[in-house]
């Protein structure tokens, strides 16, 4: 059984103009230690999946089917009280430190503190900020640093902070939610080495969320590629990289400029996803897809197998 | 800090100066002779002349307005024509009664409307939130002196039960018996209806920005790092939400200080309150020139040192702000 399990989970928000499906019908599982990316464009349902694992959805956002359970316990039958409990502790997250995800009024260090002491009422205040410290070692920020206030430190450092946050009580699963997209590229790079080399010394499970394939490619075992609500490709990252199937895994390769490799010219995927309002009858991508046949529209399309763990949602890939 | 404050000084100084030149034109330009108030009728026109060249109103006005500086940074305001005593006399007298009943009414109302709007915010849309605003609404637009004499008529009147003016009774001041707890319980038995015609007037302004904005500051993303943390709600209320939502509070309630200041002269005049706004509506309309001058310019220093200790509280509650 793996660390956690996410089984055809369905994530719908009420809104002014009907139900909207964010989330249709996926299932990942994480073992530990490993790290899973999920990748889709901006609405895809990538960040509605991740608060689904904090328990953290908006007031109008339900889950409408399926499962999630953690370590064998179903995430989704615990009460409130529990889910507080269980928040940090289990499975914490790492937000995108550009968001404001520092309360502005409050030293950096007391923020860290209070996540320890919330889980640890026991423990004296000047021991958890003694774990504080060790954990500014960990991310490699200096200890002279702890009482100041978000605003003092450049985005690098809030990153980093954000990261010790997320690791202080030491959780099995870590979802990291662009991390590194505010960050310029050299910062994005030291950011992305050390979380790797923290996951492998704490033998964390990463759900790690973005829109970039290539950063993805770079921390990641597995990837599932995400499509208006939908899986459309998972499997691990040298076959997703480089026998991608689903049109739009190819699409997704095709717009993003590589470093090595003969130059070519970027080719940008045309329309827009659908809306997810009301019923999406045959596959989602159809109206972009360069190879969609007529039977695409009518029919949902069917997962396909490549391998032990390629698996590919769509009916034209051969 | 202390190189921004005395910038800040020197401001409040030329301002101080603008004022007090405003205050000499405006009461150039007023209504009304102040000398047909002091010089008795029956006195011979040489013996109102000698009176008007005493007081120096035969002077051309820049000589006047000259002299008026002179003795305003001298802290000389005159005589107060009514009461014929120093014009500080008479506001030293007052100002204390003034300072009791309006900084614990704009406290009571300011702490009041700060929690109320924490809670209205925390439950949007529900029960306590709708009765909170409304109740903020309706308040905030009253006419207050209509207000304060319904609850004389009511409190005073019909039930009895509170005195309806000044902020003594004669009868427990002079029984030798009476000690200071029942001259304190006195005094506070007189400042209930003003107070809490004051305080109906105000919190609903404050209620309603903290509402506001703590409704912003929940939307913050601080907010899902607590409650993803684990923290319990009240924690996110009252250690996230808050400490953020209360700093543009602070600067209305500075902003609404200098507008209270005419609900506090009108509280005052309608229960008798033996403060300085009242005596500046009664010296206004006796021409007291003198004493009305200085108490328009203490209001103007009040306001004026509450807008500074505000910029600096600021900066205490809010760490991105240095000076």
């Amino acid at each position: 059984m793996a660390l956690l399990e996410v089984h055809n989970l369905s994530i719908a928000y009420r809104t002014k103009r009907g139900l909207l499906q964010a989330v249709d019908n996926v299932s990942f599982s994480l073992e530990q230690g490993r790290s899973l990316g999920l990748v889709g464009e901006s609405g895809c349902g990538k960040t509605t999946i991740g608060m689904a694992l904090m328990g953290l959805l908006p007031r109008n956002g339900r889950v409408t089917g399926g499962g999630i359970t953690l370590a064998g316990r179903d995430l989704l039958a615990l009460t409130r009280q529990q889910w507080r409990e269980l928040r940090w502790r289990e499975i914490a997250m790492i937000f995108q430190a550009a968001m404001n995800a520092l309360n502005p009024v409050q030293r950096v260090g007391e923020q860290i503190a209070e996540a320890i002491l919330t889980h640890n009422p026991q423990m004296p205040r000047a021991q958890a900020l003694s774990q504080v410290e060790g954990l500014y070692q960990l991310v490699g920020l200096p200890l002279e640093r702890l009482r100041d206030y978000p605003h003092q430190y450049s985005g690098g450092m809030k990153q980093r902070a954000v990261i010790a946050m997320a690791l202080a009580c030491n959780p099995k699963v870590i979802v990291a939610d662009e991390p590194t997209t505010a960050l310029d590229v050299i910062v994005q790079d030291q950011i992305l080495q050390e979380t790797k080399s923290l996951q492998k010394e704490f033998n964390i499970g990463i759900i790690f969320i973005s829109h970039d394939i290539s950063i993805v490619a770079e921390v990641c075992h597995h990837i599932g590629i995400m499509y208006a609500g939908q899986m459309v490709e998972t499997g691990s990252v040298a076959e997703v990289f480089s026998q991608a199937r689903h049109p739009y895994t190819r699409a997704l390769l095709g717009s993003f400029p590589a470093l090595g490799g003969a130059r070519r010219r970027l080719s940008p995927i045309a329309g827009e996803p659908p809306r997810l309002i009301g019923q999406l009858p045959g596959c989602r991508f159809c109206a972009r897809c360069p190879v969609s046949g007529h039977s695409c529209k009518l029919e949902p399309p069917q997962w396909r197998q490549f391998s032990d763990s390629h698996f590919v949602l769509c009916d034209h890939c051969e | 800090m202390a190189r921004y404050v005395i910038g800040r000084l020197g401001q409040i100084v030329v301002i101080l100066f603008l004022i007090v030149t405003i205050l000499f034109v405006l009461f150039r330009l007023a209504p009304g002779d102040p000398i047909s108030r002091m010089v008795d009728p029956s006195l011979s026109p040489e013996e109102a002349a000698n009176l008007i060249a005493q007081l120096g109103l035969d002077k051309p006005i820049g000589q006047q307005y000259l002299q008026y500086l002179k003795n305003f940074v001298a802290g000389n305001f005159g005589y107060s024509f009514h009461y014929g005593l120093p014009v500080w006399q008479v506001i030293m007298a007052k100002l204390p009664n003034t300072i009791l009943l309006f900084s614990t009414a704009m406290v009571l109302s300011a702490l009041v409307g700060i929690s109320w709007g924490k809670i209205a915010a925390w439950k949007k849309g529900r029960g306590t939130d709708i009765l909170l605003t409304v109740a903020a609404l309706v308040t905030h637009t009253l006419f207050l002196p209509w207000l304060a004499l319904i609850f004389i008529w009511v409190f005073g009147y019909k039930l009895g039960w509170l005195p309806i003016n000044g902020m003594i009774s004669a009868e427990v001041w002079l029984d030798p018996t009476s000690g200071l707890w029942d001259k304190a319980l006195d005094v506070l038995y007189h400042m209930v209806l003003p107070m809490i015609t004051l305080f109906i007037m105000h919190f609903g302004s404050y209620l309603l920005v903290m509402r506001s904005s703590m409704l912003q500051t929940l939307r913050e993303d601080y907010i899902i790092t607590a409650r993803a943390k684990g923290l319990s709600e009240r924690a996110i209320r009252n250690h996230h939400a808050a400490p953020n939502a209360w700093l543009p509070v602070i600067t209305s309630v500075g902003l609404s200080l200098a507008f209270s200041i005419n609900g506090g002269a009108l509280t005052e005049t309608v229960f008798s309150w033996p403060g300085i706004g009242r005596e500046l509506v009664l010296a206004v309309s006796q021409n007291d020139y003198p004493l009305a001058q200085a108490s328009f310019l203490l209001i103007a220093m009040v306001v004026l040192f509450a807008n500074l200790v505000v910029d600096v509280l600021y900066a205490y509650f809010d760490p991105r702000i240095r000076y």
